[in-house]
């Protein structure tokens, strides 16, 4: 699903009330049926849009970052088990990412950290993915890539992704479902039937001239 | 004691917040200012370590609350409380005309002069601590590793930010008498941003700052029993800025190899 809108439209802010960050001022929020719990927080995975700050001096190294990943699952206590270690090994395996186990998080490349972080929101067994602007920062080659694993996720876990997002021609490409808002809603429903003619100038401001790249804008 | 500071050390200076300890020591001045002269009228209220002791946890907590209002940025809520507590410390003290309150022994601590009550003080503080730290581990790290994430996983995070700012005040108020302003706000700092340059985890660095903290406790005091007319104090730090240089050339050095 793609959550797309113009800069301040509320994207974030409605990905943290799902979250349970920001308590909505008015209506509710389910998750899978029910009211946020901790439980139902397990079953997502959450990559905000920053995940890691280049400035933080955070001493973690990748395996530890992912590993926190496993956080809501595992006991007090500093230590994890069998079961968390093995799902860190398959993430980082699935993400390409195992050469990078032991070197600090702050030493990587944008797509790399892309990478770490994507694991991390998958070792929790999420039946729901949630990325807020998972590219910005991140050059156009690690992008396809990263484009690349998500569908790959789709098709062999069939795990639903909501993806917020600028591009909208990845989004018109890659998504089922397109949610459109600025600051409310202007369009949810089926990708197909989404029209940018008529639903971008509204949600815009502007004329917007949408360049046909193939058969899809 | 360096172990206790070195621990908490870690979270401070992750969270930029290396100079809270000093503004905490200096709050503990105004503090303790305001608890001597409390003590002389109220019995109950005799130790000024209580009074002081408390306002010192509150203004750890004001400063967190400050910071995580946003309205202030973390060195400036430092700053304020620093200069608060130093200023009313001054003020109290002149106007009570306390000065019987030892202005030396505040500023260097008396290491020779611990009370047994201050140690088991500490030891008790310092296990505290240590348990508070190792059950919670897990919420504290990814708290302090990056907030929004924490909170999308269900952990309530403004509880364990108020929880370290609690645990530095107790901390903060147990080093003073013993090992003075000046050292109380070494330890805060130095120990971790030591353990930073080498450490290639945050278990690692967890482990290796007490380490940091004690040798460069152990090796001041030693100088200083060589050379009879140096303060344990001024050694002690020194040796922690050593430690601290020396780990950034091993820094340095092994990069270069690895090129």
């Amino acid at each position: 699903m793609g959550l797309i809108g113009p800069n301040g439209a509320g994207k974030s802010t409605l990905l943290s009330v799902i979250l349970g960050i920001v308590k909505p001022t008015a209506g509710y929020v389910r998750l899978f049926g029910k009211p946020i719990s901790p439980q139902s927080l397990r079953k997502i995975g959450y990559v905000p849009q920053e995940p890691y700050s280049k400035d933080s001096n955070f001493p973690a190294s990748v395996y530890e970052t992912v590993l926190m990943g496993r956080i809501p699952y595992s006991r007090p206590f500093p230590w994890f088990g069998r079961e968390d270690h093995r799902k860190v090994e398959e993430a980082l395996k699935r993400l390409d990412i195992e050469d990078l186990k032991k070197r600090k998080i702050g030493e990587l490349s944008g797509g790399q950290t892309q990478r770490v972080f994507t694991a991390k929101a998958l070792v929790g067994e999420p039946e729901l993915l949630i990325f807020d602007e998972p590219t910005s920062g991140v050059d156009s080659e690690a992008k396809k890539e990263f484009y690349s694993i998500l569908e790959q996720l789709n098709r062999d876990f069939g795990i639903t992704t909501i993806l917020s997002i600028h591009d909208l021609g990845v989004v018109t490409k890659l998504a089922r479902t397109i949610i459109c808002i600025n600051r409310t809603l202007y369009f949810d429903g089926l990708t197909t039937g989404f029209n940018p003619n008529v639903i971008l100038p509204k949600v815009y401001n502007f004329a917007v001239e949408v360049i046909k790249h193939g058969d899809h804008p | 004691m360096a172990v206790l500071c070195s621990l908490l050390s870690v979270y401070i200076v992750i969270k930029r917040l290396s100079l809270i300890g000093d503004g905490l020591a200096h709050t503990a001045y105004g503090g303790l200012a305001i608890g001597l002269a409390i003590g002389s009228v109220e019995s109950i209220l005799s130790n000024p370590f209580l009074v002081g002791g408390a306002i010192v946890i509150a203004g750890s907590i004001m400063i967190t609350k400050a910071i995580r209002s946003a309205r202030f940025s973390g060195d400036a809520a430092v700053a304020v409380f620093l200069e608060l507590g130093l200023a009313t410390g001054i003020f109290v003290t002149s106007v009570t005309r306390n000065y019987g309150f030892n202005l030396n022994a505040l500023l260097f601590g008396s290491i020779l002069l611990v009370t047994w009550t201050q140690i088991y003080a500490t030891a008790l503080v310092l296990a505290l601590t240590i348990v508070t730290i190792f059950v919670l581990y897990k919420q504290l790290l990814y708290t302090i590793f990056n907030e929004v994430q924490a909170s999308a996983a269900g952990i309530v995070t403004w509880k364990f930010d108020y929880l370290l700012a609690v645990l530095t005040g107790i901390a903060v108020i147990v080093s003073i008498p013993v090992v003075g302003i000046l050292l109380t706000s070494a330890l805060f700092v130095l120990p971790a941003l030591t353990s930073l340059q080498i450490a290639r985890s945050f278990k690692q660095t967890i482990l290796m700052s007490p380490i940091f903290g004690l040798l460069s406790i152990i090796l001041g005091i030693l100088f200083s029993i060589i050379e009879p007319n140096a303060a344990p104090g001024g050694t002690i730090v020194l040796v922690g800025l050593t430690l601290l240089l020396a780990t950034m050339v091993t820094r340095k050095i092994t990069s270069l190899f690895k090129h």
